[in-house]
């Protein structure tokens, strides 16, 4: 196991599985806990019914059947799962570190390992946007394909997800506004609820250099010289607030909810927000 | 202090203006990179001031600027006084012996003279007043720049010989120079020193430079005695007491013994005795004066003071040398340890110097051989004699005391008496002190007349008394007489170890032979001679060869440096001191100003250190402008980065793309795009098939270059042989032969086979042209017998893309590359029917087609890359065959 998932799955250790709220599971057939309350695939007993033609021999319940003079059919609960898709941003942005004491990129792995961790103890269908293939159940596999994942640029890409499903976004969301709308509502028409987290480092929150400094861009940006930081950094603060009130009326928009995350905040409370936003009894009804 | 260019201070005034356009200059930003920088653009700085340079850093600036204009002005300190005089500087410099012992000052000072002179801009004539090396006489340089001057002061060394004052004198009195400077070496030798001064002190001022702290000494040839050296010092008096420390050093340069010297207040010379064993005596080279080297503290010694050669001679030259009966024989043996030994008749013993002779028996009649020898005896010979039959029948008159005719014999058949012991040495005797042995007895001897003397010229005697050995001074010299023979007939005094220790301490009495000169006619030429610090080296070219009498007369010069002369054989040496005049301090120059050599401390530029500290300053400058716009680290990195390529020949790899760390296929680039991707799909495709299906795992292949990359990490090489490929260069050629010799295999595909004939049309040429200097082994069709059909598929045919034709494989086995064949040529185009593009499907289409096509295209890549891992590992699987049907019987 790698040493991601074991952190994460320590992170995820002290809170208990995550049953993700599921609105509609009709959708996916897949066993999961959520039980349907009708007969149906499931490990649950739901009831006995008499042996009809038809039926398979070796579906009768002989212990049942030997009690009485007929036989009988044990039938299962239909229990089905909820397929929980994440995303975190893996783009040059993220691998950036300056105030905090770790990487953007390596907080939101660990917040998306140990979100997934909670999720597969709670019996959901966990998937990767942007990795090919099937929902995985592992939080190995999951680790391992975490790592190959494409870098992107800085929105989730256009992936098929089923119906239903709820997603997760974590990254620094710091692109235009407009192209994260664009990517939040090419999901929610699928329809696909979710969660964003938008995870920054204390130097991007606060802006904390002084004198004259050259920034560069990360993503081919042109730079830009400010003779004196301290100057400018009430009106930084002022548009950084204004991207994050737009990313928050986007996902309103969208029916998602929106945290933020600095990476020098501790990783649980991060987690925990997620976890109550996720889970049924406290998230939305 | 002052300043050489003191007009450059004048920039100093810019220095305000500096500081202040350094204030007006912003810093360089920092360089920061940032991921929201989106939201950064357009922001405009809401305060006024813009980031300033701090002061510290200006003030840094601005030190270093006003440090290289102030070095830049060439500021000296210690700068000395002027120069004497006017017009050109006369610079005297004695280089005679007396001026080795603080050369060093003696430079420094002129050096400094020099830079006096140069300031002042004044010419320089240099004169050196000792004759130079190659014997011309001291001359004046022409006026000259100091800096042309200032290399012939640096040629200057001191000389072996004493300086040349008449000549000296005579080439001042026509340098017409205005003002003198003199750095003397305060000794007189001599005349000339009164007219040498005065000629000195009519060309103008006069500064004269000594060094007389340090006393110029002058080491004498040693007086030899008996058995030490009386060591001999001249020097010039000092106001306090002093001593000299003089060492005997041996040929190979060991210290043999030191004597020290004291030398009081005022003394001009010391003396003293030096006592060394004969053994050490004889190998003594030289005698060394402690301090500082010079060619007066060495004398070098040859064999007249080192040695004292002993001669033999025997009465009946026939048997002397007989062992255990010769007259010879114990004599030789006793003397030989620490004595050099000469024989032969007396004529030419006598003709060498030689400080010893012994007779064996042998009676020196009247004539001139008695003469001959008694006049070298007069002259401080030793003459030892030893008794014996002959001479006791011819008793001649070169004996000590009167000897009786006939001989006396004790013990033996016919007598009652015992033969006689030794008595022990009375006081007086050079014997005094040497343990008589018991078994010694004296059978029979010759026997003294008694007389008035002879119990003084007695040094040894029996018990009863009788004389054994009786001496006589003769002359300068003595003559022993031992009353028994030299052998074992008449006593066993030859037999023990006091024979040995009593010639020893006759020898020991016997001069040195320095006094004499041999008066050989041969002309010996100087093999090796002393330069100006005592230092053996070559000899000069004036030296010339002279006979040894020419030799003991001269004294040292240009033609006759002190140093040894002559063949091995006969060694002589010339020594500084050789009737050289005793020197005396000489009386200061009248009228000129005295000042001490190493008074004047050099002047010191400080032009060099402040520029060394401005370019320190500078480059903390630099440090901390990194610093400030966070490029230290960078830089940090940079540096430790540049030189590595210096090191390492081959590229270092990171680690994470190192092919070395996964196994992997590699194609080479055909410089065809197109191709290029299908080859690397085709690989993608293959490896992928190959790490689903069997245990192997192949990572992402490469592309590589022969002769660019190295192969020998890669077990298997794809290369595509098309129509326009040209052929390879030499150095492909090379890595790609290096690589199969070495078990690589190499899969050559022309991609016009079988059923895709004319896709590539002219690749077969392509491939002849292309494949020239690859050492290709012998080849065979691929059958099905072959391992690569069984390596892990079974297979009949081995398709690609094409199918149909011939895969041609090494024909025979080769044991050292596990028989694995290096070349697989085939032109099924395997490629394109593994290739796999981004939704996993397989882009080309086989030819004639089908499913089954495809699948064994994908087996045969598997059997490839199974072949290429384990060689013939599944070659015993061709045999099974053969094996069952074995079993079976």
């Amino acid at each position: 196991m790698s040493i991601a998932a074991r952190r994460a799955e320590a992170l995820g250790a002290r809170l208990p599985p995550l049953l993700v709220a599921a609105e509609r599971v009709a959708a996916t057939v897949a066993q999961g806990v959520h039980g349907r309350r009708r007969v149906g695939q499931g490990d649950s007993f739901w009831q006995f019914r008499p042996f009809l033609p038809g039926d398979a021999t070796n579906r009768i319940d002989w212990r049942q059947s030997a009690r009485s003079d007929r036989a009988f059919v044990r039938e299962t609960e239909w229990e089905a799962a909820q397929t929980v898709a994440l995303w975190r941003d893996g783009g040059e942005t993220m691998r950036w570190k300056k105030a905090g004491p770790v990487e953007k990129a390596d907080r939101a792995e660990l917040l998306l390992l140990a979100l997934a961790a909670l999720l597969l103890r709670g019996g959901e269908r966990v998937r990767l946007i942007g990795a090919e293939g099937r929902p995985v159940s592992g939080l190995d596999r999951l680790a391992d394909l975490l790592g190959r994942l494409p870098e992107g640029n800085g929105v989730p890409p256009e992936a098929p997800l089923p119906r239903h499903a709820q997603a997760v976004l974590i990254g620094d969301f710091l692109t235009p506004l407009d192209i994260i709308q664009a990517a939040i509502g090419r999901m929610a028409a699928i329809p696909v609820r979710g969660h964003l987290l938008q995870v920054l480092d204390p130097a991007e929150a606060l802006l904390p250099y002084e004198g004259r400094v050259r920034f560069e861009g990360m993503r081919r940006e042109a730079g830009t010289l400010i003779s004196r930081v301290e100057g400018v950094r009430a009106e930084y603060a002022v548009r950084l607030a204004a991207q994050q009130d737009g990313l928050l009326a986007i996902c309103r928009a969208a029916g998602w909810g929106f945290s933020m995350h600095r990476t020098d905040h501790s990783a649980e409370a991060a987690l925990l927000g997620l976890y109550t936003a996720l889970a049924p009894q406290l998230g939305r009804k | 202090m002052i300043f050489a260019s003191p007009w450059v201070l004048f920039a100093l005034a810019a220095l305000p203006v500096l500081w202040w356009l350094l204030r007006v200059t912003p810093p360089s930003p920092r360089i920061e990179r940032f991921p929201a920088i989106r939201l950064l653009h357009g922001l405009i700085a809401q305060a006024e001031t813009p980031a300033r340079t701090p002061w510290w850093l200006l003030l840094l600036r601005c030190v270093a600027a006003g440090l290289v204009i102030i070095g830049l002005a060439r500021p000296v300190i210690d700068a000395g006084g002027s120069v004497p005089g006017a017009g050109a500087l006369l610079l005297v410099v004695d280089d005679g012996w007396a001026a080795a012992r603080d050369w060093g000052r003696r430079m420094v000072a002129g050096g400094a003279v020099l830079d006096r002179a140069e300031r002042a801009g004044r010419l320089v004539v240099l004169l050196s007043t000792a004759p130079s090396e190659g014997g011309v006489a001291p001359r004046a340089s022409a006026a000259l720049p100091v800096a042309d001057a200032r290399p012939l002061l640096d040629a200057l060394r001191p000389k072996p010989w004493a300086v040349d004052r008449v000549a000296a004198m005579a080439a001042a009195a026509q340098s017409g120079a205005g003002g003198v400077v003199a750095i003397s070496d305060g000794v007189t030798q001599g005349e000339g020193w009164a007219r040498y001064a005065e000629t000195l002190a009519g060309l103008g001022p006069v500064e004269e430079l000594r060094g007389d702290d340090v006393p110029a000494r002058l080491l004498l040839p040693p007086r030899p005695e008996a058995d030490r050296l009386i060591v001999r010092l001249l020097q010039t008096p000092q106001p306090l007491d002093g001593e000299a420390a003089v060492r005997a050093v041996s040929a190979d340069g060991r210290t043999l013994a030191r004597l020290v010297l004291p030398v009081p207040a005022g003394a001009s010379a010391a003396e003293g005795a030096m006592t060394l064993p004969p053994e050490l005596r004889n190998r003594l080279a030289r005698l060394v004066l402690d301090g500082p080297p010079t060619a007066g503290g060495v004398v070098l010694l040859d064999e007249r003071w080192r040695r004292r050669p002993v001669g033999l001679l025997a009465g009946d030259a026939t048997t002397a040398a007989t062992p255990l009966t010769g007259q010879l024989f114990y004599l030789r043996r006793a003397l030989e340890p620490f004595t050099e030994l000469r024989e032969g008749d007396l004529a030419a013993l006598l003709a060498r110097e030689i400080s010893v002779m012994v007779l064996a028996d042998r009676p020196v009649p009247e004539g001139p051989e008695r003469d001959m020898l008694a006049a070298w005896v007069d002259k401080g010979g030793l003459l030892i004699r030893f008794a014996g039959p002959l001479t006791a029948e011819h008793p001649d008159t070169l004996v000590p005391v009167k000897v009786l005719e006939g001989d006396r014999q004790l013990g033996g058949t016919m007598s009652w008496s015992k033969p006689a012991g030794l008595a022990a040495f009375t006081a007086g005797s050079p014997f005094q002190g040497l343990a008589v042995p018991e078994e010694v007895r004296i059978t029979r001897q010759v026997l003294a007349a008694p007389g008035r003397h002879l119990t003084d010229a007695t040094w040894a005697r029996l018990e009863d008394g009788t004389p054994l050995v009786t001496q006589a001074p003769r002359g300068a010299g003595r003559v022993v007489l031992f009353h028994v023979t030299a052998n074992a007939d008449w006593s066993d005094l030859p037999l023990s170890g006091l024979f040995v220790d009593l010639l020893r301490r006759l020898v020991d009495l016997a001069n040195g032979v320095s006094g004499a000169e041999e008066g050989g006619v041969e002309r010996l030429a100087p093999v090796e001679t002393l330069d100006g610090f005592g230092v053996p080296g070559a000899p000069g070219a004036a030296a010339v060869a002279m006979t040894a009498k020419d030799l003991a007369l001269a004294s040292a010069s240009p033609r006759t440096p002190p140093g040894i002369y002559g063949p091995e054989t006969s060694r002589r040496v010339l020594n500084l001191a050789n009737r050289m005049d005793p020197p005396e301090v000489a009386p200061a120059i009248p009228g000129a100003t005295q000042a001490p050599v190493g008074g004047i401390p050099p002047e010191r530029a400080l032009a060099p250190w402040l520029l060394a500290v401005a370019l320190a300053l500078l480059a903390c400058d630099l440090l901390i402008s990194l610093r400030l716009r966070g490029l230290l680290r960078v830089a940090l990195l940079a540096l430790a980065v540049l030189p590595a390529p210096g090191f390492a020949q081959t590229p270092q790899l990171a680690s994470e793309d190192n092919p070395a760390r996964a196994t992997r296929l590699a194609y080479m680039t055909t410089g065809n795009g197109a191709v290029d991707d299908i080859l690397r799909a085709g690989l993608v495709g293959l490896s992928d098939y190959v790490n689903r299906r069997t245990a192997a795992a192949l990572a992402e292949p490469a592309a590589v270059v022969p002769g660019v990359d190295d192969l020998s990490v890669y077990p298997m090489i794809y290369w595509v042989v098309m129509p326009d490929s040209d052929s390879l260069p030499g150095e492909a050629v090379t890595a790609l032969n290096q690589y199969m010799a070495n078990g690589g295999i190499l899969l050559i595909d022309t991609r016009n086979g079988g059923s895709g004939e004319g896709f590539a049309a002219g690749a077969e040429t392509a491939l002849e042209r292309a494949a020239r200097g690859l050492a290709v082994p012998v080849l065979a069709e691929l059958t099905q017998a072959h391992v690569l059909a069984r390596s892990f598929y079974l297979l009949n045919e081995f398709p690609g893309r094409f199918a149909g034709d011939q895969v041609w494989v090494q024909r025979d086995q080769d044991r050292s590359n596990d028989s694995v064949s290096p070349v697989i040529i085939g032109g099924h185009d395997w490629a394109s029917a593994w290739a796999v593009d981004a939704q996993g499907r397989n882009p080309y289409a086989t030819i004639p087609g089908g499913a089954r096509q495809r699948v064994l295209a994908y087996r045969f890549g598997v059997n490839l890359v199974m072949y290429a891992l384990t060689g013939n590992y599944k070659g015993d699987q061709v045999h099974i065959p053969a094996l069952l049907e074995r079993l079976g019987q």
